[in-house]
């Protein structure tokens, strides 16, 4: 198959992975990233229809160790929509809060032969882990301040579907760079799918090394967002403005947020994104957030579910291949 | 209207001017200066032979504290303005240590309004490192800057907190405008009346260990390795804080400091007589450190001198020497202190312009310090012989102790200008 960087001229077919697991962008071949979103493509086109029933007889187990009802969710409806059984295991009601270390969850959980393990944790590498103890197909769904793979792949597939092409977009990433693994998982991403993406951020959320990832960074958002067809906002936790980070929401509006002011300095029909949720008045004025000819923030939710559906297919594909091998 | 400045001895550290010349403004700015005699002297509407004074840039005060606003009965914007321009202070810049704390955009609006009301001086400000100077969290530096806060100052309080320190470093260089610190180790000098030493042993004082300061100067100086940040030592005091400050600066990062004048023309011995005037934080050095201070001073390791002033009352300073408020009033004594400087011949006229003037207006980015043609005219013009003696009750300001009370002293103003306009002119 030859590589294409646009739509593929027949109807996607169910992706095969070079590995496994699915535990972040970086080191994913461009060839997988362009076969993934053309299957979710498929699958947003078929949203309101019947699909095929690719993980019939499945389970899919939801291992939340932190709260996430946007994320659990719409795994939970893309399994259900392919056929498989869920399972959703909420941290508040596990044994973990009994004192139970990860390894242990995650051996007492492969005792009962689960297909997939869709892990979200607040500790960076905790899926890493899990991976070394489990047998089931685990996926990221958000690690600490590392990656969240499919979040990033329904940003491109978004941004893919509205502007027909990722390739030479100039993409404004801007907010809490330091603790966002969504920033770093859509670097890579995006940036891999020939995209210029730039950080955007006070000098106290952005790491220390972040020059030597080789990303245009800019601390003046009119600056950072000049020219950009995108501009996706990252949510600012409060707890970080409170003087130790930056000094107030006040000033963190007033130079951070965007708003239709500063937003004049995007191209001319530049889109906003954010991954949710939002905090209004704070990273993002409501008239911005609201506004349909600009935001794009219903539809990242919308397409959450197709590119969920497409990962958890190419999981259940490679696990099958792996089995027959 | 034009005034030219004429048979003056010119001194310009800008354009190494240190000769016979004049000078020439317009309304507002320089239009002319040079060494020589003028080629248009007829084109000035107001023309001043200045027998041979000096004529240089007006001193720019970087290290001023006014009272006003929350602290009036010891000082007002007023008589802190009037106190500058009778002293050749052109240019004043004044620490977030009022009530309320200068860490918001309004209260800069609110000083700034008032000073444009009253004339004379520039008053600018220096926004607070963090919330209400209390050291915890940072104060918003971003609307200060576009409020025209020309530093960030911690004040008379040093921010203990290392992560604090280096993320204010760190936010401050999206704003390219230094942050300005009084270094002290507060475990270290906690209780401390005086410097460490045989004074204080043999006074009963508690002493406060120069490592107090050089501790925290070492600090910022790696904290600013770490941030790339600009950074600035306030009135350095102790022979170890230089040598920090000099190796700092031949490693290329962006530290200047300032000192005071206590600090280069006395020394711990003034404490003897338990005379409260001289109870100043940093106190008072041993002769080592003042040594220390000259030579930086003329190495070019100190950028700058700069008053400290700081308003105290006889209230504050009438206690035993332990319990007084530390700090004296030093915007009327910067000229002559500096002269006298010059005078016992610690430094030449041109370094002594320069650490006075230029050099702070360099590295705070604000009007003075040159007499190049287009900048503006903030202008002394001095007799740098004549021979005076400090009186404190003459002070303009209501702030009237001052350490230097009493001493004989060098120069005497004759005119002062700012933007052009004649602020100050000697009646004697």
């Amino acid at each position: 198959m030859a590589m294409t960087t646009s739509q593929t001229d027949t109807p996607a077919s169910a992706v095969t992975l070079p590995s496994h697991h699915l535990l972040g962008i970086e080191g994913m071949d461009v060839l997988t990233m362009h076969r993934l979103l053309d299957r979710a493509s498929y699958f947003a086109d078929n949203l309101t229809n019947d699909v095929e029933q690719t993980l019939k007889g499945q389970t899919i187990v939801n291992l939340f160790f932190e709260n996430s009802t946007r994320t659990r969710v719409s795994f939970e409806v893309a399994a259900k929509k392919l056929g498989a059984s869920v399972l959703n295991i909420s941290v508040a009601g596990s044994s973990v809060k009994k004192g139970e270390t990860l390894v242990d969850t995650a051996t007492t959980l492969n005792a009962m032969h689960p297909d997939i393990l869709v892990v979200r944790h607040h500790a960076s590498g905790a899926p890493q882990l899990l991976a070394q103890h489990i047998d089931a197909a685990i996926i990221n769904a958000g690690d600490g301040r590392h990656e969240h793979p499919t979040q990033a792949l329904l940003d491109a597939l978004t941004i893919k579907r509205r502007f027909g092409k990722i390739e030479g977009l100039r993409i404004a990433i801007c907010g809490d760079i330091t603790n966002s693994r969504v920033a770093r998982s859509n670097l890579y991403l995006l940036g891999g799918l020939g995209a210029e993406v730039r950080f955007v951020s006070p000098s106290t959320l952005l790491p220390p090394a972040i020059g030597d990832m080789g990303v245009a960074v800019y601390h003046d958002m009119a600056e950072g967002i000049k020219d950009c067809d995108i501009v996706m906002m990252l949510r600012l936790q409060t707890e970080r403005m409170e003087g130790r980070e930056t000094p107030s929401q006040h000033e963190y509006f007033n130079l951070f947020g965007l708003d239709s002011d500063k937003l004049e300095a995007a191209a001319p029909k530049a889109m906003i994104m954010h991954p949710g949720p939002m905090n209004r008045g704070v990273e993002i004025d409501s008239e911005i957030a609201d506004d349909h000819e600009r935001s794009l923030i219903h539809k990242q939710v919308e397409m959450g579910v197709a590119i969920r559906m497409a990962c958890l297919e190419a999981l259940a594909v490679t696990a099958a291949q792996k089995r027959s091998a | 209207m034009k005034t030219l400045l004429k048979n003056a001895h010119i001194i310009c550290p800008v354009q190494n001017f240190d000769a016979s010349g004049y000078v020439g403004m317009d309304e507002s700015h320089i239009c002319a200066s040079g060494i020589g005699a003028p080629k248009d002297e007829a084109s000035y509407d107001k023309v001043i032979d200045c027998a041979g004074a000096f004529v240089t840039p007006g001193l720019v005060d970087m290290r001023v504290q006014s009272a006003d606003p929350g602290f009036e009965h010891l000082e007002t914007l007023e008589t802190l303005l009037k106190a500058a321009s009778a002293s050749g202070v052109t240019s004043l810049v004044s620490l977030p240590d009022t009530d309320p704390v200068i860490d918001n955009r309004t209260v800069i609006d609110s000083l700034t309004l008032r000073a444009s009301k009253l004339g004379g001086p520039r008053l600018y400000l220096y926004g607070a490192l963090t919330q209400g100077q209390k050291g915890h969290h940072m104060a918003e530096l971003g609307l200060m800057a576009q409020a025209g806060a020309v530093g960030f100052a911690s004040g008379a309080h040093s921010i203990q907190d290392s992560l604090i320190m280096r993320r204010l470093m760190t936010y401050a260089t999206m704003f390219d405008k230094p942050i300005i610190h009084h270094c002290e180790d507060y475990q270290l000098s906690e209780g401390g009346e005086m410097n460490e030493g045989e004074t204080a042993t043999r006074l009963g004082l508690i002493g406060i260990p120069s490592a107090a300061e050089t501790i925290m100067v070492n600090r910022d100086i790696e904290l600013a390795r770490l941030t790339k940040a600009r950074y600035h030592v306030a009135h350095i005091s102790t022979a170890g804080s230089i040598d920090a400050v000099r190796r700092a600066k031949q490693d290329g990062l962006q530290i200047t400091c300032d000192t005071a004048p206590p600090y280069a023309l006395l020394n711990e011995h003034a404490v003897n007589s338990f005379n409260t005037a001289f109870r100043l934080n940093p106190p008072l050095r041993s002769e080592g450190d003042r040594l220390a201070v000259l030579q930086g001073l003329n190495d070019g390791t100190i950028d700058a001198i700069a008053s400290d002033h700081a308003p105290v009352n006889r209230d504050e300073k009438a206690q035993p020497f332990g319990q007084a408020s530390c700090g004296a009033s030093g915007i009327e004594t910067l000229f002559p202190n500096i002269m006298g400087l010059v005078a016992n011949g610690s430094l030449t006229m041109k370094r002594a312009i320069e650490l006075g003037s230029t050099a702070p207006a360099r590295i705070l980015g604000i009007a003075g310090g040159s007499l190049e043609t287009g900048t503006a005219a903030d202008i002394i013009c001095f007799d740098a012989n004549a021979a005076t003696v400090i009186d404190q009750t003459k002070f303009h300001s209501r702030s009237r102790i001052s350490p230097f009370h009493g001493q004989p002293a060098q120069g005497r103003l004759a005119y002062s200008f700012v933007n052009g306009a004649l602020v100050h002119q000697d009646t004697n």
